[in-house]
């Protein structure tokens, strides 16, 4: 062998579950966090007061607004699977408390009052702006991403079939069917 | 059947991946008697394992391989490890792909003839013509069961979406609007069924009506006893001895373990980021900068075609999802005229996306969120589309490099793949953009959103054919200019991108590769 520093024989893969974390984390990147360094794990961060929690599900709802389609079920789901990783991750819950914290700060710097006080829907999204880069949001964002769009159970409500290879697909069901030109 | 070839059997052909170019490679070859071993980097999965879900597929079937994304293209920010959005897995992107199967243009061979030099891009003639492809056109056409005279096989029925577009498109002075040609049944033919209208084309055909090598080329290989396909089997390097010559390549096995099969030829068709990055990864003593690459162009002159997404919000009911994902094409701006303000032309694909998707895409990144994103996807149902796919200047400066640091699972440096528009992609762009306002516009919608380029399906160019060796890796067959019994069996063969989507093209190269290969071997040659 002229060219090759490999040995046959030997293991190649160098860890068993890597495959798995770089599928995880290629697909959250599909949606694309920025990578921001993260915040030093804090293993004694306090868990969320009920006020805060409110304000994470305001901060979900402002995401992906969807005010007359929606109710809050689906955005809290989103948030409690958060909180629930946050349970056993001291990284998570720093980075919801440490968010949260953030966001108010700037709430009360600008409008001098708690975010979810900010009635103006706009005013809210301006603030949320601000923090759009932050690992904080984009966990939110990424989670409202899978969680709302992704989810076949809302499906109907934005219009979308989903699957239908089971029913046939839609060669008899009026697939070129269109009357409004 | 299940023919097994011994490590230490070097008179097969390894052929590297089994997508569009290594698939049709070990058919051809087989049929013809050449035995030949496959090495497929991903596993088999079967009509069973297809589901119509978006982000599903998306994780069982993408290559998500550690990569980085790189240059000036907006992905460097917003799909830092996604450049590219291809499939690991036996069959390769011929999974994924949606079935559209349009030939060259005969301008698009010649490039540099037809437009001359163009500032910072690294543009040259492919060293054949379509003259010289028209034939293996014809048996790709036959082969893939592609719509159109050369089957019989009539077009897709239009689809609602496609209507939608085509009105548009009529409205505006357009004429060239077809529903293909497209390698999908529309009736049944070679043992697959007629497109029922299921959409998901994207997420692997789960009828099987669209082509693809999974259930066509591959089974039929294996059937001749002349072709053994090694699934999870990961190639590392590619070997040579003292003359130069290669003589077999190193893999990854299912289990993880290294394995050495000797060979008398080896094909490398691993798609144009995998490609070569294992000539690179390849270098010796004796080819320090890689293999196959004494002109230094190993890994430069990457092309993704000039791409984008427009969507709108239409004044009726649409469903784009309803249907073949890409229900049919308009050609009218796919000529070459440089009065438009750029070199090239383009061609509008009708492409749907689901909910799933065009969450993601609508506003890609972080900055994708808000009221104006909910609000539009509210309006799923209202929603039509296109892909924009257009001709994208080779520049040497576009590439694949090894990472200094970074090293995948297998140890090996991972690749960084660079891409910055020219400034003639942008003006297409542009171009392609304001088209489509006039025709939504017309259609009386006044919602438009210009989306930017997906991660790429289309890569090309990476080891380009030159006449010339200083000029490219190959010759006009897709045999290395530097190392006789190594060829390149894949799209990033390709001197050019041209404006149509490559598989068909890459089907025909592979055609007529295998023929060469097959006489040559035959006398002796290599």
């Amino acid at each position: 062998m002229y060219n090759s520093p490999l040995q046959v024989g030997e293991p190649a893969v160098a860890g068993a579950d890597f495959t798995r974390r770089r599928l995880l984390k290629s697909m959250m990147l599909v949606t694309a966090a920025l990578a921001l360094p993260a915040l030093p794990p804090d293993a004694f961060a306090a868990p969320l007061s009920a006020d805060q929690k409110t304000t994470l599900l305001r901060v979900a709802r402002d995401i992906y607004p969807h005010d007359s389609l929606l109710d809050d079920a689906p955005y809290q789901a989103v948030i409690d699977a958060i909180l629930v990783e946050a349970e056993s991750s001291p990284t998570v819950a720093d980075l919801l408390s440490k968010g949260v914290e953030d966001l108010e700060q700037r709430a009360q710097h600008i409008y001098k009052v708690n975010y979810t006080a900010i009635s103006k829907p706009e005013e809210r999204e301006g603030v949320l702006r601000s923090i759009e880069l932050t690992d904080f949001f984009q966990k939110i964002k990424g989670g409202l991403l899978m969680g709302l769009y992704n989810n076949k159970a809302l499906w109907p409500k934005f219009g979308y079939d989903g699957s239908s290879w089971e029913t046939g697909g839609f060669i008899d069901k009026g697939f070129d069917k269109i009357d409004w030109f | 059947m299940s023919t097994k070839f011994d490590l230490n059997d070097d008179s097969v052909v390894v052929i590297v991946g089994s997508g569009a170019g290594g698939g049709t490679m070990a058919n051809e070859l087989a049929q013809k008697g050449v035995k030949c071993v496959v090495l497929e980097a991903g596993n088999k999965l079967t009509l069973d394992d297809i589901e119509n879900d978006e982000w599903a597929m998306f994780s069982k079937i993408s290559w998500l391989d550690k990569r980085f994304s790189a240059g000036g293209w907006h992905g460097a920010v917003n799909h830092p490890n996604l450049p590219a959005w291809i499939v690991k897995g036996l069959g390769g992107s011929t999974v994924h792909w949606a079935g559209v199967s349009i030939r060259f243009q005969e301008h698009e061979f010649k490039m540099r003839t037809t437009n001359g030099d163009v500032t910072g891009a690294n543009v040259i003639d492919w060293p054949i013509t379509l003259a010289e492809l028209s034939p293996y056109y014809d048996k790709a056409e036959l082969k893939m069961g592609t719509t159109g005279e050369v089957t019989g096989m009539p077009h897709l029925p239009w689809s609602a979406d496609f209507k939608v577009l085509a009105e548009g498109a009529r409205r505006i002075g357009y004429s060239k609007i077809t529903a293909g040609p497209m390698s999908i049944n529309s009736v049944e033919r070679d043992d697959r069924p007629a497109c029922q209208q299921i959409g998901f084309c994207m997420q692997g055909c789960k009828l099987g009506a669209k082509w693809s090598t999974l259930y066509t080329e591959l089974p039929k290989a294996e059937a001749t006893g002349n072709c053994e396909i090694r699934t999870n089997c990961m190639v590392l390097t590619i070997e040579h001895d003292k003359s130069g010559k290669v003589t077999g390549v190193v893999y990854a096995d299912s289990a993880g373990t290294k394995q050495r099969q000797k060979a008398r030829v080896v094909c490398v068709a691993g798609n144009s980021i995998e490609s070569p990055r294992l000539l690179l990864n390849s270098a010796s003593n004796m080819f320090p900068n890689g293999l196959a690459n004494s002109s230094g162009q190993v890994g430069r002159n990457y092309m993704t075609h000039m791409t984008a997404g427009v969507y709108a919000v239409m004044p009726g009911e649409v469903h784009m999802n309803r249907g073949t994902a890409v229900a049919g094409i308009v050609r009218d701006e796919a000529h070459n005229d440089p009065k438009r303000g750029f070199v090239a032309g383009y061609t509008l694909e009708k492409l749907a996306l689901g909910l799933g998707f065009l969450s993601a895409f609508l506003v890609p990144g972080p900055t994708g969120w808000g009221r104006k994103v909910s609000g539009a996807l509210e309006k799923y149902k209202y929603m039509s589309g296109v892909w924009i796919c257009g001709e994208d200047l080779p520049q040497e400066q576009n590439r694949i490099e090894l990472h200094a640091t970074e090293k995948d699972q297998y140890g090996l440096p991972a690749p960084v793949v660079y891409k910055t528009d020219h400034p003639n992609d942008t003006n297409m762009r542009n171009h392609a953009y304001q088209q489509m306002e006039k025709i939504y516009n017309s259609l009386g919608s006044t919602e438009i959103y210009n989306l930017p380029a997906y991660p790429a399906s289309h890569n090309m160019g990476t080891n380009r054919m030159s006449e010339k060796a200083r000029d490219g890796v190959l010759n006009k067959w897709g045999q290395s200019h530097d190392i006789k019994n190594l060829f390149v069996s894949d799209g990033s063969q390709f001197s050019s991108s041209g404006s149509p989507n490559p598989t068909l093209t890459i089907v025909a190269l592979a055609i007529r590769q295998a023929e060469y290969l097959a006489k040559e071997m035959q006398q002796g040659n290599i």
